[in-house]
């Protein structure tokens, strides 16, 4: 097996003629964090969407530990162990903190396919250590408070905070961030710069679209950078934050946005 | 330790418990039908207010329990009890076999499905198509439950078989909703999207809904049929389809006492107003109206948030 967690070759994601994604490729390393930036409607999104299942390329491969994934239904990618959360939050929101990282635990729990009308003693047994793992990730991700309060109600910077245990009850092998520090403040951002690198030293390899750019060319090892669906740098952050096309895409969209 | 909402169960289950000996037949027989019609609307509510799909046959599940029993009892001279098991496990599998296929349909479109399935249903009651259902009038003198020569033949014993069968529905969803297919449901009910990425296939646990919801319906059908002791067409035909969706949506979806409530509205209430004839279904629609504007999650909502206790020790 190649040292490569995550394959993408020659990906290409249409959406009634617009090429969202145009022949992009990218390797992401086990254990690695992987950072990947581009203006906004560049395809990044789209790109977490094709390797989770929600989208099917029309073309290209999606290699997860050297097997072909594309086309995989998404609950079947969160039970290969790659979990993600979204760009816009997308919790249980009438649901209690403690009930949204529970789903997390949902491919990990053991229960049986009667279990859902006849409990059994390995029924409790299983259902008290999923609720167990759900108070530690609680704990480590500060929730404990809001164990009983629905979702919906909390702040922004909190709702992140729940996807991201939510996404890590899974213990995934791969974690995808779509801008987790859209929306939060700085002492947010920094908690969250620190919540990542404790992910990373769990030994998950972690993907990440993020607009921060002081806090992506912190932690990541690695960057790609995206435009109209396209791959125009990669390398080091200390390469890519100096490529003159990166600086010229970020400031052409600048310009954009003015005309907006 | 006992907490508001326990102890108004505790209340409930003691006047529902002695109630017989309090009441004359007629409303014997109406508290039989309620509990009947609980466990039917406790089933669609696993269906419509757990997995959040809009299935609006329910009565055939119903029906198709009660016609169970109907048949092997009256036409192939089974005793009741042969007739139980069946009369769940014929409608699970109708359940698996319809539902198959409509599982995926966005929610209108599934809707529409499913009163077509209930239409069809009741057309093949009516034309008597195996020459077993009796046509029109459908089947009459159905046996009642009987044991090593003992007949629980009467209307006393008749409700609190219905009891019994109601404590048995409720000790299930109590079990389903702690359990990963109860929550699985949830999720998919709130945000498919996000429940799929957590791992959560949404064609098996809303089929799951389906079966598991057509088996309890199966099931009161049965305990309908001996009650009754007859069976015809229109106790099982759209109108009651809507029926048990409305009493799960003016109730509260997903919640336990909220179905109580729905069903004690929609099928008690217009028995008590008996003497006002039609009028008491202006009263009715109504209610029906007025609750969607005022409470459109229900008169009792879900409340969500029953986790373990130990996980509460830092809430505030
Ligand atoms: N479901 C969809 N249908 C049609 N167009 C889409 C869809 N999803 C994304 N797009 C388009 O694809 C492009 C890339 O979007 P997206 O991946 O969200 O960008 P980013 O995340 O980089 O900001 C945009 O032009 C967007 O409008
Ligand atoms: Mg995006």
């Amino acid at each position: 097996m190649s040292e490569y967690i995550l394959e993408i070759k020659n990906v290409t994601k249409m959406f009634h003629g617009l090429v969202a994604i145009n022949d992009l490729s990218m390797k992401v390393k086990k254990g690695q964090i992987y950072g990947i930036i581009g203006p906004n409607g560049a395809g990044k999104t789209t790109l977490f969407n094709c390797i989770t299942g929600i989208y099917t390329p029309e073309m290209g491969q999606i290699l997860w530990k050297g097997k072909e994934i594309k086309g995989t239904t998404p609950y079947k990618i969160a039970e290969l162990g790659i979990l993600r959360t979204f760009q816009t939050i997308r919790l249980f929101a009438e649901m209690s903190v403690a009930e949204n990282i529970m789903s997390g635990r949902h491919i990990k729990s053991k229960q049986k396919w009667y279990n859902g009308v006849i409990p059994t003693p390995a029924y409790f047994k299983d259902e008290k250590e999923q609720w167990m793992k759900v108070g530690e990730l609680m704990e480590f991700f500060n929730l404990s408070q809001y164990a009983t309060t629905p979702a919906g109600d909390l702040s922004y910077g909190v709702q992140r905070r729940i996807e991201m245990a939510r996404a890590l009850a899974a213990e995934p092998e791969l974690l995808i961030l779509d801008e987790p520090a859209a929306g939060l403040n700085e002492h947010e951002t920094q908690e969250l710069t620190d919540t990542i690198r404790k992910i990373q030293a769990m030994g998950v390899t972690i993907m990440m679209i993020e607009h921060d750019m002081e806090m992506v060319m912190s932690l990541s090892e690695y960057i790609t950078v995206i435009n109209f669906g396209a791959k125009i740098s990669e390398g080091l952050p200390s390469f890519v934050q100096d490529d003159p096309v990166v600086v010229e895409a970020y400031i052409g969209s600048d310009e954009e946005d003015e005309h907006e | 330790m006992m907490n508001k909402t326990s102890m108004i169960a505790l209340v409930l289950l003691l006047i529902s418990g002695v109630y017989p000996f309090f009441v004359d037949s007629a409303w014997l027989a109406i508290g039989t039908t309620f509990l009947v019609f609980s466990c039917v609307a406790f089933s669609q509510d696993i269906i419509l207010g757990r997995a959040g799909v809009f299935h609006m046959g329910h009565a055939m599940f119903f029906g198709l329990g009660a016609y169970t029993t109907a048949i092997m009892n009256v036409q192939f001279g089974l005793p009741i009890l042969a007739s139980w098991a069946p009369a769940v496990l014929i409608p699970m599998f109708v359940a698996f076999v319809l539902a198959g296929p409509i599982i995926h349909l966005r929610g209108d479109y599934l809707l529409v499905a499913t009163i077509g399935f209930n239409i069809i249903f009741i057309q093949v009651l009516e034309n008597d198509v195996f020459g077993l259902t009796g046509g029109p009038n459908g089947i009459f003198g159905i046996d009642v439950v009987r044991l090593f020569g003992f007949e629980f033949a009467s209307q006393t014993y008749m409700y609190y078989m219905a009891f019994i069968l109601l404590g048995i529905t409720l000790f299930i969803m109590r079990t389903l909703d702690r359990s990963k297919f109860g929550r699985a449901m949830f999720y998919i009910n709130k945000d498919e999207i996000a429940a799929q990425s957590m791992g959560v296939s949404v064609r098996y646990y809303k089929l799951y809904a389906f079966i598991i919801g057509a088996g309890i319906a199966g099931a009161a059908g049965s305990m309908f049929s001996v009650q009754y002791s007859a069976v015809s067409p229109e106790a099982f035909d759209v109108t009651q389809s809507i029926m048990f969706f409305t009493i799960v949506l003016v109730g509260g979806s997903a919640s336990l006492p909220g179905v109580l409530i729905g069903t004690f509205i929609m099928f008690v209430l217009p028995e008590v107003f008996r003497e006002f004839e039609t009028a008491r279904y202006l009263v009715f629609g109504l209610a029906m109206i007025l609750t969607m504007i005022l409470r459109p999650r229900g008169i009792w909502p879900v409340r969500f948030g029953n986790i373990p206790n130990f996980l509460k020790k830092d809430v505030k």
